[in-house]
């Protein structure tokens, strides 16, 4: 398996973050992706990581999230 | 008389009134331009040919006969192909769901049947509504038919497509990140997202259940009103849908602008994002057709469009994985490589990172709410830029994301986009009108108001 995307010089941090990258998919069932497709799933973890750094500054962790939860009525 | 193909369904129901046309005409019309025109456009999965023309020859033996159900009795809908119709597969234009053959109508396809509308076919799409035009799938990708080497949006691009080309005159999409307003955008013309539970999303396949909508797809925004009258409604299975009753959405279309306030959002393109100089001068143009039409027109400031955006995307991108993580795990092969990477990259968020950006949700809607206590109405950009090129993978990952669609996806606000405009290369421009939530009619009479005055709905592309 080749975790570095084909012509792509990658410098140490990046290669640390691509074998992270690739042991979280591991993790998360994603191996067969993993072996066939690791180019694409080391772009699917920077891509997380991307819209992680876009969030506005952290909501108060007590906040309620939305959609609230809501009962069914039975009528 | 305009040719068939490019009438209007008011225009249509005038014409079965008069008797100067008939369901089965227009049919034979519709299907003889299909087959002319859709092999350079691709947006077509399937043409129901034959279930289209039984359903006209009835639809034109209840109309002679006076039973006429209403105004889409007999005008022909494309369905874009993640909606069930019974009998029919359902692709999601994926290699997944080749075989996904629907056991039941979708709750707007059992809509659209009872006001007598005709079933044309199913419409492609970017595959699972995400992902982008990918020519690794079983179908290819939908062309624009202004220049059949640009892209004509997504995820809805065989309904945009269709359109702008008079394949059909109605369509219906859906929307979970743009993917209504986007190809109208791209195509030149009308996409209607509704509030988050108006039209009852039972039947169709979700990309993310908080964030997806279907909706209208027109030439014209009276058109968009009428299909809207037929598909909304509260809807007892499906959990998100809106228990409101639905007045006729176009009932002030004739009202005009004068009075409306509109809030012009010049920060998402000016500043958040800088949009095409061409962009931005067709949003300018709108704000003055508002002003001349009697509007008022003020400024107004929303969160930033990056944070609207990625709140919107992290959800998308959670919900999503969700739902595919299983064939992701198991057939990875399967799906076109685009699609792949967008919908692996919600395995790489935490729960807590979903339940933040939910909070963060709440907020953004709150803001939003609150810029409608001074302002009836919403202008924003649509699309940043024209369609760029279908093959150009950099362009295509440039421009996709610059857009201000996302936003009301996440605060669930009705979001209009309708053109405004040609570049000098004659690919259509776009603005988006945003209403208050469940204000449809007020959002449609601005439109409207707009469309009148500025007429660049009447515009065809050089097919």
């Amino acid at each position: 398996m080749d975790a570095q995307p084909e012509g792509v010089a990658m410098s140490v941090t990046a290669k640390e973050s691509a074998l992270e990258a690739l042991a979280l998919a591991h993790k998360a069932g994603l191996g067969k992706a993993v072996q066939e497709f690791p180019g694409d799933v080391i772009a699917a973890a920077q891509a997380a990581a991307h819209t992680r750094s876009a969030l506005p500054t952290a909501s108060h962790p007590a906040a309620e999230p939305w959609p609230p939860m809501r009962m069914r009525t039975t009528s | 008389m305009t040719e068939a193909h490019w009438l209007t369904a008011s225009e249509i129901g005038s014409a079965y009134a008069a008797r100067r046309l008939s369901p089965v005409e227009l049919v034979q019309a519709l299907l003889k331009r299909i087959s002319a025109l859709d092999p350079q456009l691709n947006a077509f999965i399937r043409v129901d040919s034959e279930a289209a023309l039984n359903a006209a020859r009835d639809a034109e033996k209840e109309i002679v006969a006076g039973r006429a159900r209403g105004p889409l009795h007999g005008v022909p809908v494309g369905i874009k192909d993640i909606i069930d119709i019974a009998g029919l597969p359902t692709t999601c234009h994926s290699k997944i769901l080749l075989d996904n053959v629907a056991a039941e109508d979708a709750a707007v396809i059992s809509r659209l049947r009872a006001a007598g509308a005709i079933l044309l076919g199913k419409l492609s799409l970017h595959e699972f509504a995400t992902g982008g035009p990918s020519f690794d799938l079983p179908f290819p990708p939908a062309r624009n038919p202004w220049n059949v080497a640009h892209h004509p949006g997504g995820s809805s691009s065989g309904s945009g497509a269709a359109l702008a080309a008079g394949l059909v005159p109605l369509a219906l999409g859906t929307d979970t990140g743009g993917s209504i307003r986007n190809p109208a955008a791209a195509c030149g013309i009308v996409g209607l997202k509704p509030t988050y539970g108006l039209v009852s999303r039972r039947g169709v396949f979700p990309l993310a259940f908080t964030l997806d909508h279907i909706g209208p797809m027109t030439r014209c925004v009276g058109d968009a009103a009428l299909l809207l009258d037929a598909i909304a409604g509260h809807d007892a299975r499906d959990p998100g849908s809106a228990a409101v009753s639905c007045s006729r959405f176009g009932a002030d279309l004739e009202r005009g602008a004068r009075g409306l306030r509109i809030g012009f959002v010049r920060h998402f393109h000016e500043t958040d994002t800088s949009a095409d100089p061409e962009v931005a001068a067709a949003l300018g143009g709108v704000s003055r057709v508002f002003t001349q039409e009697g509007a008022e027109v003020r400024t107004i400031t929303l969160p930033p469009l990056r944070e609207l955006a990625a709140v919107q995307r992290l959800i998308m991108q959670a919900e999503s994985w969700a739902i595919h993580a299983s064939w992701l795990r198991e057939r990875p092969g399967d799906y076109a490589q685009a699609t792949r990477h967008k919908l692996m990259i919600g395995a790489f968020h935490s729960a807590a990172d979903y339940v933040h950006a939910q909070q963060h949700r709440l907020q953004m809607i709150a803001a939003v709410d609150d810029a409608f206590r001074d302002v009836d109405v919403l202008l924003t950009a649509n699309a940043m830029d024209p369609a760029c090129r279908i093959d150009d993978e950099d362009a295509l990952a440039r421009t996709y994301p610059r857009q201000a669609r996302s936003p009301f996806n996440l605060t669930g606000h009705p979001a209009i986009g309708l053109m405004c405009g040609l570049s000098n290369t004659g690919l259509p421009l776009s603005a988006q009108l945003v209403g208050r939530t469940h204000d449809e009619v007020t959002l449609l009479r601005a439109a409207a108001a707009y469309e009148r005055a500025s007429e660049w709905h009447t515009r065809r592309p050089p097919l």
